[in-house]
């Protein structure tokens, strides 16, 4: 009894779920370090398109990324009040600009599914599966990929 | 085996590992490249082969040392060219990384490793003996004699070895030769493999290398006790703000403030540690290196206590050792050398360090053989590393300066202690990277000084704030030249297009322009004066519509904006209608240099210079080559670092040298010297509302605002109080028939020091500085105080003779003058030939002579000024001679009297209105004795009194 309880346990994760244009994407939220709402940022000319620029946050300078845009979904339009979930990648603290937070969703691992075959493209290769709920689908995105820069 | 000091072997394992992960990634792209070598990465894995051996040799580790040494043999052949990296030697070398690694990882135990496995196949390698059979002509063969260093240390036979050497296999771990060698196949089949996760090995390294840091008590303690402030004055914070009391959030605000600060230079301290932490480890180096070399040598040790950033001691390490091997190894002769050229036996190194204008410098010296710049001109041009026409465009100095070329080692013969040529080139890359400097200074016989110059920290650095396309950059200090605003009304006079670049003359000078925002590609944007805001700016060219060479520059534009500039008022009155005439179309250039490369970049706006932190950008950014970093400004907004080097690399301004730009650049510069003749630099200003005014502006010495209210009448006489003392204020209207000085409010004092007194000329604005070739008329408005007229952007112009003004005031100050002016001991006075073409500045010159008593002959150009000197050649004196005049010119004069040997030591003093360096330099060579500034009297009469003197 206590082992199928430990055993569950290890399996849950909890997603925190968010928006990236109309997609719900979700990823491990102990990944995160916190999630802050758009804040001054100072434009970077040259830098990637995705780039939209650095930011201030307690002295440490992040990078942002407009998700939508490195998903390739379009870009995230920035009167709607997006937020900027900052994640900790190889010792650097990057954010990840989404149009909107949505809930925090328990889900077990054994339960994700690989992402579906038809998702492909530039997409595809950043989500590692997907997971139903009752009513919606939520993308597990991998952030390391999505991070890592393109060789050139 | 004994290891006396742990620091230092500590230190030795984390290079020496860090330098190991390196090798192995780039021996596995060297190998990619096959036949198609990259130089840079086989000097660099060739360097790290070459520091782990000098390090290993000092801690007397010989295994690693030995090892190491033959890598390094093998890696030299690469770098020359003399051996095609193949699969099969790329493992060996893999093989013997890999091996080094475990040795160093088990330092202790590494001299019981046994080698000979790797020793075998590096040196069948070496020698020539082909490792692979497939390659029938073995790359080793081919002209030896350019590697003499090499050959005549190991000579290559060119006989190939009998012996397939694929017997050394390297998946063999057997010394001895297996007969059956296995599928070779298998040889190329590792370093794929290998090939993916070498960044997270790298990444695995560097986290390793984190230590701990050793902080004095005392320094925590006054650490612990600011913090414990810092918590008091955050409670005194909240307080203040629950209570809404603004009176007291200012004194709390100015408590945290100075917390803070002093916070800042604690921890900031706790990062500095004394150099002594990295010269201790010398007198065992050289002890060491002395006996193995039968020198006798001393090592003297000054400034142990100098401190210096954490970071810099650290990366520091590596070129002091070399520099001081170098020093005992090359440097100092043997004592028997040393007694033959009459100096003690005992040879001294000397290590110094101190602190000097905010930098700490380092300085080794050796009293040895000393560097012979021919030696290393001719060593250069035989190692094809220069052409023989660039050694001989070099000065000793620089010459001496050729041993930090990469690939370059003077020593006869290679040896275990240095002499492959890498040793100062790693000083060069390391002191680069750490923001120093190197320089060399030797003579023969005497002596080398190796000076270093370092920055103390390299967290905190200075930097002019610039604004562009409404965002805010910095430019490191280190790269500011000097800051060049252009104002409106001269951006048409000033900045030119050549081909397709935009140049600016500066002094004489052309500097390419590069504008930020086009680098950068932003839209171009200019910062509104009147509307405080930055608005998208259309023009396409800087110098589009007013420049020279562009045909809308209509007489009609010219005339609307002259008119327009000089009946402006400061008041704002001008038109705003076309904003190109407002001064919001002013140029704001920085200049900005990195090394030879200088080059003006134009922003938006200029704002304050400030000390930055320097934080690095995400990974994300680092394909942005134009930033060194970022910072966050008092605002809590970010500033993006400028890269100087980088942003003219991505401008295309690699070099201004042998560009098709460059050589357009100086033939437009020649040209423009041409035309530049008899410029004047000159600072208008008026007293009345009407009257403009003009003095040289070489005379000024500065110009201060102030108010009606300053100016205290005693004794009849105006005086201001100014840096502790009174200074008497003149206006012209006191001497000259002028209107009388406006009754303004605001004033403004333009200070000249003459007869080393200071004076200040009350006058009103606007005032602006300008270069003109002036055309004076001398007869029509000349009076007491004004030497004659010019006209200005179209206004009539007085060019006021502050001597005569400030004489005519106060003889008495030049009283002392006058006596020991008129000097004529025979009898005879003076003469003074002076050779002028402009009318104006020949009868001021005459003037100034003959008040001082002279006779004066004049010329109006050079060869009219020759024949006159050969008429009275008994009588002249002195020759004073403009540089610009047609028929000949001032140098050509100057030359054709020097060739004369009646006049070899005749004093000839060259007049100048601009006195550029090339300029003067040219003059000395010519001949010249002194150059002075047209106009400036006093100096001018000084030297002219001087020559006298001396004559007589």
């Amino acid at each position: 009894m206590t082992q199928t309880v430990q055993d569950t346990n290890q399996n849950l994760v909890e997603l925190s779920t968010f928006l990236v244009g109309d997609a719900l994407c979700g990823m491990d939220i102990l990944k995160i370090q916190e999630i802050n709402k758009l804040i001054d940022m100072t434009s970077v000319p040259q830098a990637p398109s995705y780039v939209l620029g650095i930011l201030n946050l307690r002295g440490q300078i992040i990078t942002s990324i407009d998700l939508s845009q490195k998903l390739g979904l379009g870009k995230t339009d920035l009167s709607l009040d997006p937020r900027n979930i900052i994640v900790n990648s190889k010792s650097e603290h990057i954010g990840l600009l989404v149009k909107k937070i949505s809930d925090v969703v328990q889900a077990d691992k054994n339960k994700f599914e690989p992402p579906p075959s038809n998702m492909g493209g530039i997409q595809g290769e950043f989500f590692t599966g997907v997971y139903k709920t009752e009513d919606k689908l939520i993308g597990i995105l991998d952030v390391e990929k999505v991070l890592r820069l393109e060789e050139t | 085996m004994q290891i006396e000091d742990d620091e230092i072997l500590q230190g030795f394992i984390e290079e020496s590992l860090e330098h190991l992960a390196d090798i192995e990634n780039d021996l596995l792209e060297i190998e990619e490249n096959g036949a198609d070598i990259n130089e840079d990465l086989v000097n660099k894995v060739f360097r790290a082969a070459h520091s782990i051996k000098g390090g290993a040799g000092f801690m007397g580790l010989t295994v690693i040392q030995d090892l190491s040494h033959v890598t390094e043999n093998v890696l030299g052949l690469i770098r020359s060219g003399k051996l095609i990296p193949t699969p099969e030697i790329i493992n060996v070398l893999l093989q013997a990384s890999d091996k080094l690694n475990t040795m160093i990882e088990d330092v202790s135990n590494s001299n019981e490793y046994d080698i000979e496995e790797h020793l075998i196949p590096l040196n069948a390698i070496f020698n020539g003996e082909a490792l692979q059979p497939q390659t029938d002509s073995a790359p080793v063969e081919e002209t030896p004699e350019t590697v003499e260093e090499i050959v005549e240390e190991v000579p290559i036979e060119a006989v190939p070895a009998p012996e397939p050497a694929v017997e050394k296999e390297p998946e063999v771990m057997v010394p001895t030769p297996v007969p059956e060698p296995p599928p070779q196949a298998a040889a190329p089949a590792p370093p794929p493999k290998k090939a993916a996760p070498p960044a997270v090995k790298k990444a695995a390294a560097k986290v390793k290398v984190d230590t701990s840091i050793r902080v004095h008590v005392s320094l925590l303690d006054s650490l612990m006790t600011l913090a414990g402030e810092l918590v008091l004055s955050r409670n005194q914070l909240l307080q203040t703000i629950a209570s809404d009391d603004v009176r007291n959030a200012e004194s709390v605000g100015q408590r945290i403030d100075l917390i803070t600060s002093e916070l800042q230079e604690a921890i900031m301290l706790t990062r500095m540690q004394p150099i002594g932490n990295v010269f201790g480890k010398f007198p065992r180096v050289v002890r060491d290196l002395s006996s193995k070399l039968k020198k006798d040598i001393d090592l003297i040790i000054v400034g142990k206590d100098v401190e210096l950033d954490k970071t810099i001691i650290e990366s520091i390490n590596d070129p002091l050792t070399h520099l001081v091997r170098n020093s005992v190894d090359h440097g100092i002769e043997l004592p028997a050398d040393r007694v033959k050229a009459g100096k003690l036996a005992k040879g001294t190194v000397t290590l110094k360090a101190y602190h000097a204008a905010g930098q700490v410098v380092i300085e080794i010296t050796d009293d040895g053989k000393g560097l012979d710049g021919e030696y290393l001109g001719e060593a250069a041009v035989d190692k094809g590393l220069m052409t023989a026409e660039q050694v001989a465009a070099m000065s000793d100095k620089e010459k001496v300066n050729l041993i930090l070329l990469p690939g370059f080692s003077t020593a006869k013969e290679v040896t275990d202690v240095s002499g492959r040529g890498v040793g100062m080139d790693v000083v060069k890359t390391n002191l680069d990277q750490l923001g120093g400097q190197v320089d060399l200074i030797s003579e023969v016989g005497v002596g080398t000084t190796i000076s270093i110059k370092l920055p103390l920290t390299l967290a905190i650095i200075p930097c002019q704030i610039i604004m562009t396309g409404g965002e805010r950059y910095a430019i490191p200090q280190v790269n500011l030249e000097e800051l060049l605003r252009i104002p409106a009304s001269q951006v048409k006079n000033r900045v030119e297009r050549v081909g397709n670049a935009e140049v600016v003359r500066l002094r004489g000078n052309l500097l390419p322009l590069i504008r930020l925002s086009d680098v950068l590609n932003i839209d171009r944007t200019y910062y509104d004066t009147e509307e405080d805001d930055f608005k998208k700016d259309r023009r396409e060219r800087i110098s589009d519509r007013r420049g020279k060479d562009t045909l809308l520059t209509t007489d009609g534009e010219v005339d609307i904006q002259t008119q327009d500039e000089s009946t402006a008022e400061p008041s704002g009155a001008r038109s705003i209608e076309d904003r190109r005439y407002t001064a919001s179309s002013a140029l704001n250039i920085v200049v900005v240099s990195n090394g030879s490369l200088k080059y003006g970049l134009i922003v938006d706006k200029l704002q304050d210079s400030e000390e930055i932190v320097i934080k690095p950008l995400g990974k994300h950014l680092q394909a942005c080559k134009g930033y060194a970093g970022a910072t966050i400004m008092g605002d809590g907004r970010i500033a993006l670092i400028l890269d100087v080097a980088n942003l003219a690399v991505m401008a295309e301004l690699t070099s201004m040298d042998g560009t098709d730009r460059a050589s357009e650049v100086a033939q437009a510069a020649e040209e423009l010297v041409k035309s530049q003749k008899d410029k004047q630099a000159l600072l208008t200003f008026r007293s009345s509302e009407t009257e403009q005014f003009a003095v040289p502006l070489n005379q000024v010495e500065r110009i201060e605002k102030i108010k009606r209210s300053d100016i205290e009448e005693l004794g009849g006489k105006r005086v201001m109080q100014y840096r502790g003392g009174s200074i008497s204020l003149l206006a012209i209207d006191d001497v000259a028939t002028v209107q009388p000085i406006a009754d303004h409010d605001d004033l403004l004092v333009i200070i000249f020091n003459i007869a080393n007194q200071i004076v200040g000329l009350l006058a009103i604005g606007p005032i602006d500085a300008l270069e003109i070739s002036m055309s004076i008329d001398d007869t029509t408005l000349k009076q007491n105080g004004i030497m004659g007229s010019t006209i200005i952007d179209g206004q009539t112009t007085m060019l006021v003779d502050i001597f005569e003004v400030v004489g005519t005031l106060f003889p008495e100050w030049f009283e002392d003058q006058e006596i020991y002016e008129v000097e004529d001991d025979n009898g005879k006075t003076p003469v003074i030939l002076i050779a002028e073409d402009s009318n104006f500045f020949r009868n001021q010159v005459k003037n100034y002579m003959t008040e001082s008593g002279y006779d004066v002959i004049e010329g109006e150009d050079g060869a009219i000024a020759w024949e006159l000197l050969q008429e009275h050649a008994d009588d002249v004196t002195i020759v004073v001679t403009d540089i610009e005049m047609p028929n000949m010119n001032g140098f050509e004069l100057t030359e054709t009297i020097r060739r004369d040997p009646r006049f070899s030591s005749i004093p000839i003093i060259a007049l100048t209105t601009l006195a550029g360096e090339e300029d003067v330099a040219k003059g000395k060579a010519v001949g010249v004795d002194e150059y002075h500034i047209k106009l400036d009297k006093e100096k001018l009469m000084a030297s002219v009194h001087h020559y006298v003197k001396q004559l007589y």
